[in-house]
């Protein structure tokens, strides 16, 4: 099925990277995950990528938890989904733990507002080039 | 009694949370006023930390409105269970997934219901990029210009034929990297505040 098994600590670090690149919430991650899963490691082939997308949208839950669920246990199983589960929330608990702590004045610096004023349509435009890449994969 | 709510209350986010990231918010917002975790007004903060920092959206916002009701172990229970659920119902599906598809691969039904299946999860994200074109994402025309930048560098890869491991491929991969756009646009971004 898969000829190219990975170890579990690229798995981890693959799904650390894109929890840690990934903002603005599931939809956002698309183009990184498609990135490395996809183009870099050929875990997936485009058209199971767009499948695991379905599944990961159609259960309940975070998509982006969910498509690492789904990649986790294609390729190691649990093991691979602990590694993947584990790599996509670390980013979100760390950081979140550490502006809730000592940076909660965080989001009213004008600094950050200019940094995330540039990077805000740049994500979105992410996702919808995301939407031509995959287009023509639909069958 | 607060941690054992806040793990029950998230795990039943995460039962009930179909629809990803923002359907979510709006359950967390529910149980949030109900146990008065935090204010309506400190919520909204919290929505907007949570979008613009690393990480799911679902998952930043469990984590800090389970650190404003308990401090660490809150987030961390809260954390757990919105991921808990997730992690029963997806390794079910995924078994269900795998077995479907090694049974049914060359059935004609199936192979059609997986392709209507992705025609509109291509639609879905389509959707998803036109509800994020808010008025507060793209206030004036630098927005839109950095909108048609990145858009037309991510798709070049698609329409500009390159052998891999040529040079030609090598840049088009780099301009069309989501972390170094991201990366550069901050950096752009930064600049321009301290100029």
């Amino acid at each position: 099925m898969n000829a190219n098994k990975p170890q579990l600590g690229t798995l981890f670090l693959t799904y650390l990277k894109i929890g840690t690149f990934t903002i603005g919430g599931g939809y956002a991650m698309l183009a990184l995950v498609q990135r490395e899963v996809v183009d870099k490691y050929h875990w997936l082939d485009e058209k199971e990528f767009l499948n695991m997308m379905a599944l990961a949208q159609a259960a309940p839950g975070l998509i982006a938890v969910n498509s690492a669920i789904f990649l986790g246990h294609r390729l190691c199983g649990w093991r691979g989904v602990a590694a993947c589960v584990a790599g996509a929330v670390l980013p979100s608990v760390v950081v979140i733990l550490l502006i809730a702590m000592f940076f909660s004045q965080y989001k009213s610096l004008p600094a950050v507002e200019a940094v995330f004023k540039f990077i805000r349509p740049a994500v979105v435009a992410l996702i919808a080039a995301t939407v031509v890449r995959l287009a023509k994969h639909i069958r | 009694m607060l941690y054992l709510q806040l793990f029950l209350s998230f795990l039943k986010i995460g039962f009930l949370g179909f629809g990803g990231g923002m359907a979510i918010i709006s359950l967390i917002q529910q149980e949030v006023l109900r146990y008065g975790w935090a204010t309506e007004q400190e919520f909204v903060d919290m929505v907007a930390i949570s979008q613009v920092t690393p990480g799911p959206i679902g998952m930043n916002c469990a984590t800090y409105v389970g650190y404003t009701a308990g401090g660490v172990w809150g987030s961390l229970l809260a954390s757990a269970g919105i991921v808990l659920p997730s992690l029963l119902i997806m390794t079910v599906v995924c078994r269900l997934y795998d077995r479907i598809r090694n049974r049914w691969q060359d059935n004609k039904v199936f192979i059609w219901v997986m392709r209507i299946v992705r025609c509109m999860v291509v639609l879905l994200i389509a959707h998803a990029a036109v509800t994020l074109m808010t008025p507060a994402s793209f206030p004036d025309a630098a927005s839109w210009i950095i909108f048609g930048v990145v858009f037309v560098c991510s798709i070049l890869p698609v329409f500009v034929p390159s052998a891999p491991g040529t040079r030609l491929r090598r840049t088009l991969d780099a301009v069309s990297h989501p972390i170094y756009i991201i990366l550069f646009f901050g950096a752009a971004g930064l600049v321009k505040y301290f100029l």
